[in-house]
């Protein structure tokens, strides 16, 4: 029971992502599975132009995608310049503040993460386009218009706030007997600060400029508001997706999902190994304490076989059988792709000549039941509804 | 170097709470002192006063005849050893030994070396690139020493450091200490609850209770001749024996108790009058039961209700007819396997082994 | 700095150069990052809509038009209440309430299991495997919702392709994709609390249950749900804020005809560029936010401390 159950959750979780990046790998121009059309790689290289003429970009050769993934790493990098010190004093302070304050003191702290995104960016916006509106024509009027300014201070605002959570917890388990110590032993205020605070916060340190750069990096909410007339990744991305979507998206989804988990694999490999190490120089240490044999004897070392890899067959078996299918009905290659474009664009100027015989109105061409203007992509990334055009007859 | 500290009428008060009252004592250079007290008595307090984490509401203190009030812990003389050591768990042992000498600027060779010379002194050469997390507690305990002595502190500040310790280990600590303290002859300041500890270790004790100073004094002094009911019950065992002053002859003075008349010895600072609410004191190794050659000038009858086997000694648990309790020790080397719950017995004790002091609370109340 | 603020004098204990870079960051962040924009959005909210150009003259007054939109509609409209955002506002709030309990109720058995069943690895396992789709941008994992939803999405391919449909369900024009999705986005944001507040029960009392007879349920609902309870208040507190101030799924998945609060607010504030009404609507949106916390905080009777960690 609890099987199934966690399969399904798990295929919820997973499934989108699995079919979104399978699409990827389809030519065809709606991201899809069923109408199989070619394997191939051009939505992560060049795209394709339409057999409508329609340019549609791939992840290499998309400018506006490379400009925001650029303004994304500055604003990230903006963000933990400025959200880790921030929240790292606002965290240190929390330990030095009277009692009675403290609640008050944390609520103004995660008050922040609180406020939905959207009210951030605006207030932010608001605030700075009356600052460059009193500045005239200067320095101050520059930054108050600049999108990505005004994007990693509203960024900040919040981000900060899960950077103070990152070293609360930290701080937590700090023994604090362990400033007086360096004190007592000559250390300045700075020298302690330095030397002791600082070194035993760098794991957190670390953490947070992760945490707050992947929180920039994918924020939209805020940024649709802050960047003002700049792009960003995402803000890329939400107007791909509104004006139709494509498999370049898939693709660029499937990079993302890649590198995530390259990244989670990484950490926990080095998390494991430093694990491990701790506990050799632990056992080291104790075997070396304890003369006689009761711990020293040898731990049962067997070969069990991870319950993974029954997930890892079913993949395997999986992406066997659709590559046969593929290789079997010859639908890779560049020969595939050339087929297809071809059928296409004939049946595309097949249907042209007959739309313009029928003097179909625009109207008629985008709207119907088929919904407005979000569904506008569909219609045209779809090469069967145009077959059904003829029923317009 | 060692140097003189002074603790001149000191006050430490948290809101209207009195952590330490008037607080007067002089530890000599180059002395072994201790203070013990029940926790919560402000020792640790007074400690963190020497130290400089804690400025006295009211009064001074004086190291080296120097007025420390407005000098922080870096800037004095102290080096203090932590209940938790608080040894740096991302340095090396090394590293934290030499610490005060890094932020002195100390060049590396010179920190090296000093480090190496204290590794030396602490019996744990080559270990210095371990983590401390790589030691046992006792070598804990001897790097916070080392760490604390880098510094060349004129006086060196231990706040329970060896209370983490099983009991041989601190045992074997003690002398470890002890040793150390007269091999670099400095000041130590050392904090306890444990009168074992203190009397061991130390030249003089001060006992504490309350925020306020009870009893200074050399350690056989105060164990014989406490001052008042608390360091009597506090400092070793005592059986009191409450009643009123009826005579007095010289140093001696007559107590009249529910069971009976006894004489014990009046301490010079509290002379007793006739009449007064007062506590006769006898430790259990003071009560003998006597053989036909002795006459003890007091004599009291017990019921014996239990007894005790605890090596060297065997603990006798009786009670008076008044239903008040006492408790003796004989040697193991005296048979008393006659003696058994129910028996009941005449013991006796010299009125020179015990004192009396005004009616106060113990230190079991 | 006084003793009034700290426990000790602050530059004293900090050190003169540390103590300046704690108060700067400080009060940069609380001052010009957080209450500064709020307040003067609020004004902006109480005032006319004019041009730059036109601020502090005769055009800009006080007004309290754009709160008076929102719920008398504008005032030509015939209707006597703005039925249509508030509408739309009604909606979000129902709709993110319902997403709320959804994911409570997908989430416990899941965080339960992997709290108190599961043996360590399995249990980092699965840890990981729930961390990884939180990590990919919230507007992908929308769009692979909308890959399965459209009309032509595979879904829908599928379904005609094998036979059992003759035309394909309108998944985002009934918003079906944009329920499904807002689930979606913030599941991990009500596990993770929950996972924690189990895990840190002791097993021994679900067993000491167990042991008095107690039957499944009743040990959930007597041992295991009063134990969880700041988890619980947690994750739903998290995910009804972000639920409720959701813009990217409903960009990516709401249907063209319906609305999300916060799209009329991009509306306002983008399209028709009317900043004044955008943050009306924005401190609509805050207190509506504001009362939801107070309101779980008093009702289950914790701190704002156990809400957010």
């Amino acid at each position: 029971m609890m099987g199934i159950y966690i399969f399904i959750f798990f295929a919820y979780l997973f499934g989108p992502l699995i079919i979104m990046s399978i699409t990827a790998f389809n030519s065809a121009e709606f991201p899809s599975i069923t109408p199989w059309e070619c394997f191939s790689f051009r939505w992560f290289n060049e795209g394709k132009i339409a057999y409508d003429g329609q340019h549609l970009a791939g992840l290499l050769s998309d400018w506006r995608l490379h400009d925001g993934i650029i303004s994304s790493l500055i604003i990230g990098a903006g963000v933990v310049t400025l959200s880790v010190p921030i929240g790292m004093a606002a965290a240190i302070v929390l330990t030095q503040v009277r009692s009675q304050l403290r609640d008050i003191y944390y609520s103004i702290s995660i008050m922040p993460v609180l406020f939905p995104g959207v009210i951030i960016g605006i207030s932010t916006v608001v605030l700075w386009d009356r600052i460059a509106g009193l500045g005239g024509e200067g320095f101050i009027a520059d930054i108050g218009r600049n999108g990505i300014f005004l994007t990693i201070l509203a960024q900040t605002c919040f981000i900060s706030t899960y950077c103070f959570l990152i070293f609360v917890a930290r701080l937590q388990r700090f023994d604090q007997t362990q400033e007086e110590a360096a004190l007592d032993l000559g250390a300045s205020q700075t020298q302690v600060f330095f030397k002791i605070l600082v070194p035993y916060l760098s794991p957190a340190i670390a953490s947070a400029a992760v945490i707050a750069f992947l929180f920039s990096f994918e924020n939209y909410n805020t940024t649709v508001f802050s960047i003002l007339s700049d792009q960003t990744l995402t803000t890329v991305i939400a107007s791909k997706v509104r004006l139709g979507i494509s498999p370049a998206l898939s693709a660029l989804a499937l990079t993302i999902i890649a590198l995530t988990i390259i990244a989670a694999v990484t950490y926990e490999v080095l998390r494991r190994r430093a694990e491990k190490r701790y506990a050799e120089s632990q056992e080291k240490f104790v075997k070396e304490k304890a003369a006689d044999n009761r711990i020293n004897k040898k731990y049962k070392v067997g070969f069990k076989i991870p319950k993974g890899i029954t997930a890892i067959l079913l993949i395997v078996v999986f992406v066997t059988y659709g590559a046969t299918q593929i290789v079997k009905n010859d639908l890779y290659g560049q020969s595939c792709i050339d087929a297809a474009d071809k059928e296409k664009k004939s049946k595309f100027l097949e249907q042209l000549q007959t739309l313009e015989s029928n003097e179909l109105t625009d109207e008629e061409l985008s709207g119907g039941s088929l919904g407005g203007n979000q569904d506008y992509g569909d219609i045209f990334g779809d090469p069967s509804l145009f077959q059904d055009f003829g029923g317009f007859d | 170097m060692s140097a003189d500290v002074e603790l001149s009428d000191v006050s430490v008060t948290f809101g209207s709470f009195y952590a330490a009252k008037n607080v007067n004592v002089k530890v000599n250079g180059g002395e072994f002192f201790s203070f013990l007290g029940p926790s919560g008595c402000g020792k640790t307090t007074l400690l963190r006063a020497i130290s400089g984490f804690q400025e006295p509401s009211e009064g001074k203190v004086l190291i080296d005849n120097k007025d420390m009030s407005g000098i922080g812990p870096n800037k004095r003389p102290t080096a203090l050893i932590f209940q938790n050591l608080a040894l740096f768990p991302l340095m090396s042992v090394s590293e934290n030994i030499a610490f005060s000498l890094e932020v002195r600027g100390v060049s590396k060779e010179e920190r090296k070396k000093r480090a190496d010379e204290l590794l030396e002194l602490i019996a744990l050469e080559g270990q210095g690139d371990k983590k401390v997390h790589q030691l046992s507690g006792g070598q804990k305990q001897r790097v916070a020493i080392a760490r604390a002595l880098a510094v060349e502190p004129k006086v060196l500040l231990l706040d329970e450091p060896l209370s983490a310790l099983d009991l041989k280990l601190r045992q074997r600590m003690r002398t470890e200490l002890r040793e150390i303290q007269k091999r670099v002859n400095i000041t130590f300041i050392y904090i306890t609850h444990d009168q074992g500890e203190a009397l061991t270790m130390s030249d003089r004790i001060a006992v504490m209770n309350e925020g306020e100073l009870e009893q200074i004094g050399k350690c056989d002094e105060v164990y014989n001749n406490p001052l008042t009911p608390f360091v009597a019950t506090f400092v070793g065992e005592n059986n009191p024996l409450y009643g009123k002053v009826t005579g007095i002859e010289g140093d001696k003075a007559k107590i009249e108790t529910a069971d009976g008349q006894y004489l014990a010895t009046m301490n010079e600072s509290k002379k007793l009058n006739i009449g007064d609410e007062s506590i006769a004191f006898v430790r259990p190794e003071s009560l003998f039961i006597p053989r036909d050659s002795d006459n003890f000038d007091n004599k009291i009858d017990v019921n014996i209700e239990s007894f005790e086997f605890e090596g060297n000694l065997k603990n006798f648990y009786a009670s008076l007819k008044s239903g008040a309790k006492i408790k003796f020790s004989v040697p193991n080397a005296i048979d008393t396997s006659s003696i058994t719950s129910g028996s009941s017995i005449v013991l006796g004790f010299e009125s020179s082994k015990s004192v009396i002091l005004p009616k106060a609370s113990l230190a079991i109340d | 700095m006084n003793n009034f603020l700290f426990t000790q004098p602050f530059f004293k204990k900090n050190g003169k150069a540390v103590a300046i870079y704690f108060l700067v960051a400080i009060i940069f962040w609380f001052v010009f990052l957080v209450i500064i924009p709020q307040f003067y959005m609020l004004d902006l909210s109480f005032r006319t809509n004019v041009p730059p150009l036109a601020r502090g003259g005769p055009e800009d007054y006080y007004t309290f038009e754009h709160y008076s939109h929102f719920i008398f509609g504008s005032k030509t409209a015939t209707d006597a209440f703005n039925f249509v955002d508030l509408g739309v506002f009604g909606r979000t709030i129902f709709v993110s309430m319902l997403v709320t309990i959804a994911n409570l109720l997908f989430c416990y058995p899941i965080a339960f299991y992997i709290a108190k069943i599961a043996n360590p690895s399995t249990a980092r396992l699965l840890i990981v495997s729930l961390i990884i789709p939180f990590w990919i941008n919230e507007l992908l994992r929308s769009f692979a919702l909308r890959i399965l939803f459209a009309n032509e999405g595979v879904i829908n391919n599928f379904l005609t392709g094998v036979g059992i449909l003759d035309q394909g369900i309108l998944f985002i024009t009934y918003d079906i994709g944009l329920y499904t999705g807002l689930i979606y986005a913030y599941i991990l944001l009500m596990m993770f609390p929950l996972y924690n507040a189990i895990e840190s029960l002791d097993i021994n009392q679900i067993e000491a249950a167990k042991d008095l007879g107690s039957s499944s349920f009743r040990t959930h609902w007597r041992i295991v749900i009063p134990h969880a309870k700041p988890g619980i208040v947690s994750g739903c507190t998290m995910v009804f804020m972000l639920t409720v101030g959701a813009l990217a799924t409903p960009v990516v998945l709401s249907s063209p005809n319906t609305l999300w609060f916060p799209q009329l607010i991009y509306q306002w504030f983008n399209m028709n560029d009317n900043w004044s009404r955008g943050s009306a609507y924005s401190i609509i949106l805050l207190i509506v936010s504001v009362i939801f916390v107070l309101t779980m905080m008093r009702i289950f009777k914790v701190r704002i401390g156990e809400i957010i960690k």
